[in-house]
């Protein structure tokens, strides 16, 4: 009887086993922009692409908390909550797993969130195994994110630039121009938010070039990260690098905030420019921007982290 | 001496073409992106440009001397013109062309006929002559035809690596326009000169 219960057991343990793992899987997609990589480890799908320096993740969901922010930046993209919390519209440039969507959705359920991609099938990724929808209040328009801003004339009280291709930004979505064109499409107390990525020479050029354009900008980094997001407004008055003047979000927002983002410890995320280094970069614009190679010279390790 | 300036003006015709690919693909972004489609239409327009231009060159090598030398002024005429409307008013057409054609690929298309078929068409009638200069010179036609695109594809590659690593990162896209006709002019200069010498009997 002994060596029959063995087996019973070993059975059982390898049929559970089969089926826990029965759900994961690691994909890979070689689409016309990107080299994607989807793993689904029990609940949470990931979503992460190659690039020069490896694989960089670029959205995950928890299927069991679809909510929940779980890549960092993400998190810290909310930080436009205390330049302009009563969001209406906001339009996002880069897709990639939907990360930030769906929080935002449920906390502003009645805004529009407009995201433009260019790569049609990291949207039929999103659909397939993300677990998102694009709904009337959720769009996805398949562009070039500049061309969107070109030809759309909403007025919108978020901009999000978060183009990545591979692990760089297109130059295009880089320049004095663009971003000009951007503020001239952000409604007069709105607030532009772009997603960078701090220890390189683009990322002081492109502070630089931010706030030739904008009058104000607020930078916070994401803990161990180093996407640094940057907040930029059109206004001069008040004064939005202080934090006393930022604004608070509704209690309804709030309730739905609860647990999932804590604000006050997104206020001490915040950093100072780093001007030294800022007079030093290069700014960017359409008749000079090698986004590429500025992104790939690592800067001096005293660069403020 | 002078067969070595003609091998190096050889290799800065293929520089100036396909460096030229590299700063058009820069002038087209910010106005149609820089996706797939629009390298497409890029590569489509300098190759369908690079077949003419070989064509009409293959063309003009043939004519009798009177008509070849108005069609050689007449080519280099074509490029210096077509290269300065590129680099003093491309900008500016490209915006109009953007605002005219909303359907963003027809405004790639527009958009790469107008800025960079002319240029590209006219400076590729000169290789086909530069494969009959040698040739009358007692170079067998094949050898004479594998030299010259040989050489000339060395120009290319070193047009898109010189563009893409050391001119992009370091100067402005408008002044490397100009430079580019700069250039354009001095090698089309030299050319003429080598072309319109008669070959010793």
């Amino acid at each position: 009887m002994k060596p029959a219960r063995c087996l019973l057991g070993i059975a059982l343990a390898l049929s559970s086993l089969t089926a826990a793992e029965r759900g994961n899987y690691v994909e890979s997609f070689d689409t016309i922009y990107n080299s994607l990589t989807i793993e689904k480890n029990g609940t949470m799908v990931e979503m992460r692409a190659r690039s020069r320096r490896g694989e960089a993740l670029e959205s995950a969901v928890d299927l069991a908390d679809p909510l929940k922010l779980v890549v960092g930046y993400t998190r810290t993209l909310y930080a436009g909550l205390f330049f302009q919390p009563k969001p209406s519209r906001v339009m996002m440039i880069g897709l990639g797993g939907a990360g930030f969507h769906r929080l935002f959705s449920a906390a502003y359920p009645d805004t529009l969130l407009q995201s433009v991609e260019l790569d049609p099938k990291v949207l039929e990724l999103c659909e397939t195994r993300l677990a998102f929808t694009p709904t009337a209040q959720t769009p996805v328009a398949l562009m070039d994110g500049r061309m969107f801003v070109k030809r759309d004339k909403t007025k919108w009280d978020w901009i999000i630039l978060d183009a990545f291709r591979g692990g760089y930004v297109p130059s295009h979505l880089k320049t004095e121009e663009f971003y000009r064109e951007c503020a001239a499409r952000l409604d007069d107390r709105g607030v532009f938010i772009s997603n960078l990525h701090s220890g390189t020479e683009l990322f002081y050029s492109d502070l630089k070039t931010i706030r030739s354009v904008f009058p104000q900008v607020a930078i916070f980094e994401t803990a161990g990260r180093g996407n640094v997001i940057a907040c930029a407004v059109k206004y001069r008055s008040p004064d939005m690098t202080k934090p006393e003047n930022w604004a608070q979000v509704s209690e309804s927002v709030a309730k739905v905030l609860a647990g999932r983002l804590d604000l006050d410890a997104l206020k001490a995320e915040r950093l100072p420019m780093p001007e030294r280094e800022m007079r030093l970069g290069r700014q960017l614009t359409d008749d000079f921007s090698p986004v590429e190679f500025l992104d790939a010279m690592k800067t001096n390790n005293t660069a403020p982290r | 001496m002078s067969i070595i300036a003609f091998y190096l003006a050889v290799v800065t015709l293929g520089i100036l073409s396909m460096g030229f690919q590299m700063l058009g693909s820069r002038l087209l972004s910010p106005h149609f992106g820089s996706s797939i489609d629009v390298w497409a239409c890029l590569i489509s327009t300098f190759l369908a440009a690079f077949s003419l231009g070989s064509m009409a060159g293959g063309t003009i090598s043939n004519l009798a001397a009177p008509a070849r030398r108005r069609s050689q002024l007449v080519c280099a005429l074509a490029t210096v013109v077509s290269l300065a409307v590129t680099a003093f008013w491309g900008r500016a057409l490209l915006a109009q062309i953007e605002t005219a054609l909303t359907t963003p690929l027809l405004g790639v298309i527009a958009a790469c006929l107008v800025l960079f078929f002319v240029p590209v068409t006219a400076l590729s009638t000169f290789s086909p002559q530069c494969v009959q200069f040698l040739a009358q010179r007692g170079v067998a036609p094949g050898k004479a035809s594998g030299l010259v695109y040989g050489v000339s594809t060395l120009g290319n590659i070193a047009g898109v690596m010189l563009t893409t690593f050391v001119l992009i990162p370091n100067f402005r896209v408008s002044t490397l326009l100009d430079v580019w006709l700069v250039v354009a002019v001095l090698t089309l200069v030299a050319l003429l000169r080598f072309l319109r010498t008669p070959a010793s009997p």
